[in-house]
């Protein structure tokens, strides 16, 4: 099984679909992954991201779903071993890093010990007024290459979107065993300076992505 | 077939490419028209359709170069406001998103969904440092047809609030639905470059109609304002003012009634409801007929009414029907259980009014329903009475009132 992300502890194999945990020189088996839908996505594993000087590459996917559709999210890493999140939303993506200094935040704290958190809430970070614009619950769909997280069929979590008016993004996620902060902006695919684009049938890779 | 994905329709089980996979939500089956949920591996029906799809100017799957880029249309909408009605279409490119194509009385234009939404107040706003006046007021729109497929949730009949800021030839679009404010820069294409790039099939694009451009891209501000409320409220005016000079006309009133029964397969000779008189040179007589609730029989009713001077007789018929049953549409009744006649013009006179009479049952009579014999009946009770308006004549000064108004908003509201 190829390891793209060595400090990322669950990888799914791509042959048998099984959820691998990995600690220390022990293997474990968690469960089995369900087969990700065909999708049209410009993304693959080993994709590579150049914007504002970062050299991030992308390492596993993760597919969710809730009552209002589907999306992907795309685990990037540094060559630190910074995690970020690409996530694809009808065409445009929003990149974001964990921050967790949000986690101190009463009102995130209060969401993390299960309260709930209504669109339109406001929130303010790095200086910028943020005001929830999704709160949904959500189901994974499936998964590939190497993840933070668990994603066996039945994994599901909270998810909370906020948007700033010039497209900064946060985003809290909640699942039972802990909630995380991730924050950043959202861009256009030429802009994040892509590498390695996957190749889709019947499409030309425009020339300032190839 | 390009990169897309071909699922099966749930509904009518024709195959279907999904262009954008992974990205749309819903579809609409080219087939049947059903609107099916694609977001997940197992496809929903979320409604089923058996028509005829839509037919827009540019077909869905066609692929064209606009800006330099290469573009498929996958999804179309047709759309309406208060003044107009057009078209929008929905590009794809795995590579680079979304964008519009929105086509408003033979005028095209670009559109692309802005992250950045422009800052400002009601009348001006600002977007990557230039400024944008309002044009217009906010305009309530709604979703008459669709085709394709589409990143969210659609259904024709949605509705959504759009507001119009310009600066030069350049327009922002402010579009809030249930909440969600959702931003589109928009530029002018030339109608030739998209016949260009992806064909078009001109007898389908929105009519070229009226000084008030579509979409208001040409449209003066407050010039979307019409007087149609106006038109409704003058008619309503002369409706009420001619239905009070005919009450005038119709003069004094007098009024008998009786109740028949009428036996279901047989008929009655003539019974007398009463008197009445007719005290002006002529004057509108009406017999009014209602019986009780019955299902699948029809009461034909003779009135005559007979002048005591001279002994003539004015004959008039009503007929009361009333029919039920459930067919493959469901349940279903026809007629009603009240019938109207009109004697248009009875000379002045005192006249004897008699109502004479049958019954039956549809399709056929039914059996005498006991061993006695006891026949069913219908009752019906008569009221014949003089001094009352025509109010098939004041109808037919309502519709020519409203013929035009009605008209206007059926011409909105067609494609509902």
């Amino acid at each position: 099984m190829p390891v793209r992300g060595a400090s990322l502890p669950y990888a799914t194999c791509p042959y048998c679909r099984t959820l691998i945990l990995r600690q220390g020189l022990n293997v474990e088996e968690i469960g089995k992954v369900a087969v990700l839908p065909f999708d049209v996505s410009p993304i693959q594993l080993g994709t590579t991201i150049g914007a504002e000087g970062r050299k991030l590459t992308v390492v596993g996917r993760v597919r969710w779903a809730w009552d209002g559709g589907s999306w992907n999210e795309w685990l990037a890493l540094a060559e630190t071993g910074a995690q970020f999140w690409l996530a694809e939303a009808a065409g445009t993506f929003m990149l974001t890093a964990e921050w967790p200094q949000l986690l101190d935040r009463p009102e995130v704290q209060a969401f993390a010990n299960g309260g709930t958190i209504n669109t339109g809430d406001a929130i303010e970070v790095e200086g910028r007024q943020l005001f929830a614009s999704d709160v949904k619950q959500v189901e994974c769909l499936g998964s590939e290459g190497d993840l933070p997280i668990p994603t066996q069929i039945g994994t599901r979590m909270t998810s909370v979107d906020y948007r700033s008016a010039s497209g900064e993004v946060l985003s809290l996620q909640r699942d039972e065993r802990s909630t995380t902060a991730w924050f950043g902006d959202s861009w256009d695919l030429v802009s994040l300076k892509p590498g390695n684009l996957r190749a889709i049938e019947g499409w030309t890779i425009p020339g300032e992505m190839r | 077939m390009t990169g897309g994905k071909a699922i099966t329709c749930p509904a009518c089980g024709g195959t279907i490419e999904v262009r954008a996979a992974g990205f749309s939500v819903n579809l609409v089956c080219q087939n049947c028209g059903s609107i099916l949920d694609v977001s997940r591996p197992e496809v929903v029906l979320i409604r089923r359709h058996e028509r005829a799809r839509t037919r827009f100017a540019i077909e869905i799957g066609k692929r064209g170069t606009l800006f330099g880029q290469e573009w498929e249309v996958v999804g179309a909408l047709r759309r309406k406001d208060q003044i107009a009605i057009w078209q929008e279409f929905l590009l794809f490119n795995p590579y680079l998103g979304y964008r519009w194509l929105v086509a408003a009385d033979g005028e095209w234009q670009f559109g692309t969904p802005l992250a950045d939404r422009p800052q400002g107040d009601r009348n001006r706003v600002f977007w990557r440092s230039d400024s944008f006046s309002r044009l217009g007021r906010d305009q309530t729109f709604s979703t008459t047809a669709v085709a394709g497929e589409f990143y969210w949730r659609v259904k024709a009949g949605d509705t959504a609030t759009a507001t119009l800021f310009q600066s030069g030839e350049t327009f922002l679009s402010r579009e809030i639905s249930e909440g969600e404010e959702n931003w589109t820069q928009l530029v002018p294409v030339e109608q030739s470059d998209i016949e260009q790039s992806f064909g078009l099939d001109r007898r389908r694009l929105p009519k070229r109609k009226a000084p008030s451009g579509l979409m208001q891209f040409k449209a003066e501000p407050g010039l979307e304002q019409d007087d149609l409320g106006r038109m409704f409220l003058l008619a309503f005016a002369a409706a009420i003012l001619a239905a009070i000079a005919m009450a005038v006309l119709a003069g004094p009133s007098t009024r008998t009634s009786t109740m028949v029964q009428v036996p279901v397969g047989g008929q009655i000779a003539p019974i007398k409801v009463g008197t009445i008189t007719v005290r002006r040179p002529w004057q509108f007589v009406t017999v009014n007929a209602d019986t009780n609730q019955f299902e699948n029989r029809w009461v034909d009713l003779e009135y005559n009414l007979v002048d005591r001077s001279s002994e003539q007789s004015i004959d008039a018929y009503g007929l009361v029907e009333h029919y039920a049953g459930s067919d493959s549409d469901g349940p279903w009744t026809e007629g009603s259980h009240h019938g109207d006649t009109m004697f248009g013009h009875v000379p002045q006179g005192t006249y004897d009014v008699y109502v004479s009479g049958s019954a039956h049952g549809w399709p056929v009579d039914p059996l005498p329903n006991d061993a006695w014999g006891q026949v069913e009946t219908i009752n019906v009770w008569v009221e014949a009475e003089t001094g009352t308006m025509s109010w098939g004549m004041w109808w037919t000064l309502v519709i020519a009132l409203f013929a035009w108004p009605v008209t206007i908003l059926w011409w909105r509201h067609r494609d509902k």
